[in-house]
């Protein structure tokens, strides 16, 4: 990193300095006391066997598609919010955010108050033509996990749009190039940096879900254990194989945050 | 072995110390200040705030702090050195682990009993009758193994002789959680305390198990070695042991031990 040129009447004053460090060591002793005791030796056999790989597959499998989705809905959601100067932006935006806010488990019982088969706005009416039950399934699973990673997704991508300047697609259009062809020829390109940031951190965010998950999904060993939920019941019972996959997740963050070097939210440096 | 003779030890001196303590405690009751934090069992959630506010109208200086969650949990935090004066666990085994690891240094007193039962939607749409109906169930609710009313499902079951595919077993982290997955959610049955049962009310709809099938679950409280509260702590387990304290246990469906 190269320090930034300082001007005069901006020096940091020696206080916020402690302040940092503080909130730095604040952050960091955590981690440290979670690597000192991951028992390295076992990593390996802890998270390739029984409950814990059973865990790690599902939790990768469901988080990818959640991934997906949140892509394939937040891209226009986030377009929508960037672009069209509409009455009550600003409310609709708060509403998107607001997963990103509540509590999990209070969103796992908006979303049984929505698709629970027994108690659900729709989720009767989905089983009764469907028959496709949303509870205790792997689709349960990637619905919670979309639900707390699609806001992270939206919010990435409207910054990401709007720190694209106008010129480059006014340019296009003067020279002849549609909307549509516009939007993958130019738009998306630009966008690509916070796109991939957008999604690397919903992921992230699915990967790691645990509230609205035990809490719509249920906890069933290979259908609806998510890695996450493994780790606190493993706490108990094997905390061994507890850290191991605490650390594999801890691991997985961390890539994700490095491969994004700070592009979330449109900054690039 | 070893557990069940901590038990006859328990059950003897919670019939023997409860009379001769709780003279002392009246007079003292009055007087008590300061703080005191109960670690209980979820299970217990409804019955020791019921006991904590009726124990606070005779020590008003006194401000008692709950903290409710599966026994297994509130073990490893004690352990972690969470400053907690009481445990009251749903089971022994878990005051035991305490002991091993020199958090507890007093024989727990047992202060109620419990049993299990099932709770299935109101108005029991899938005829459930018995323990063996639950394997024909889609998605059956139990608490999990790790915690006291996980242990018990388990073991009725083995009684009972009624395996359920763990893959229609969802595992909730205590028995509110369990039980909420049948009140709120979309599994067809649960087993859980006949107590927590009774405190749905009409969210759920309860079974009983037959006493042959049933397991019997011995609440256990005791004092933390090192806790900085202990008159409080000893005074409110003095309530609790008390005709006074047995009267909101029973009210909340307890037996007694």
């Amino acid at each position: 990193m190269i320090a930034r040129e300082r001007r005069v009447g901006t020096e940091t004053p020696k206080f916020v300095l402690v302040g940092a460090s503080l909130a730095l060591l604040f952050l960091s002793l955590p981690l440290v006391g979670l690597l000192k005791r991951v028992a390295w030796s076992g990593v390996f056999a802890s998270v390739t066997s029984g409950p814990a790989s059973e865990a790690l597959r599902l939790s990768l499998i469901t988080s990818l598609f959640a991934t997906a989705i949140a892509l394939l809905l937040g891209l226009p959601l986030a377009w929508v919010l960037a672009r069209i100067d509409f009455h009550g932006r600003s409310l609709v935006r708060a509403l998107v955010m607001l997963p990103m806010v509540l509590p999990p488990v209070v969103g796992g019982v908006a979303l049984l108050g929505a698709y629970g088969k027994s108690h659900g706005l729709i989720g009767g009416l989905l089983y009764d033509v469907f028959g496709l039950q949303l509870t205790f399934s792997p689709l349960g699973v990637v619905i919670a996990e979309t639900f707390v990673a699609l806001p992270f997704l939206v919010m990435a991508v409207e910054s990401g749009l709007r720190s694209i300047d106008p010129r480059f697609e006014e340019s296009a259009a003067t020279m002849g190039s549609g909307p549509s062809e516009r939007f993958w020829k130019v738009t998306l390109r630009l966008l690509a940096p916070s796109l991939i940031a957008g999604v690397a951190v919903a992921w992230a965010r699915a990967l790691g879900e645990f509230g609205a998950t035990i809490t719509f999904a249920g906890n069933i060993e290979g259908r609806t254990q998510t890695t996450p939920l493994a780790v606190y019941l493993l706490l108990e019972s094997d905390p061994e194989a507890a850290y191991a996959l605490s650390f594999v997740l801890l691991a997985v963050c961390v890539a994700v945050l490095i491969s994004m070097r700070g592009s979330w939210m449109g900054r690039r440096s | 072995m070893k557990r069940f003779g901590l038990m006859i030890v328990v059950v003897v001196t919670a019939s023997l110390v409860p009379n001769a303590a709780c003279a002392t405690s009246t007079m003292e009751s009055s007087k008590l200040g300061g703080d005191l934090t109960i670690s209980a069992a979820a299970s217990l959630t409804d019955a020791f705030t019921a006991l904590t506010q009726q124990f606070r109208q005779s020590n008003k200086g006194l401000k008692i702090h709950l903290n409710f969650g599966s026994s297994a949990t509130l073990v490893a935090q004690i352990q972690s050195g969470a400053p907690s004066d009481i445990l009251a666990s749903a089971d022994l085994t878990n005051l035991e682990r305490l002991i091993d690891s020199g958090n507890v240094t007093e024989t727990p007193k047992v202060f109620a009993r419990n049993t299990m039962a099932i709770a299935v939607k109101p108005g029991n749409p899938k005829s459930v009758r018995s323990v063996a109906d639950l394997v024909s169930l889609p998605f059956v609710a139990l608490c999990s193994k790790t915690v006291p009313c996980g242990v018990y499902a388990s073991s009725l079951l083995t009684m009972s002789g009624v395996v359920i595919a763990e893959s229609k077993v969802t595992r909730g982290i205590d028995a509110k959680t369990t039980l909420s997955a049948v009140a709120n959610g979309d599994a067809d049955a649960a087993i859980v305390y006949k107590t927590d049962v009774l405190a749905a009310k009409k969210t759920v709809f309860g079974i009983d198990i037959p006493g042959a099938q049933n397991v019997q679950a011995m609440y256990g409280i005791s004092p933390i070695r090192g806790s900085k509260n202990l008159v409080n702590a000893k005074s409110f387990i003095d309530f609790l042991l008390s005709e006074q304290g047995w009267q909101i246990l029973k009210s909340f469906g307890f037996q007694r031990p």
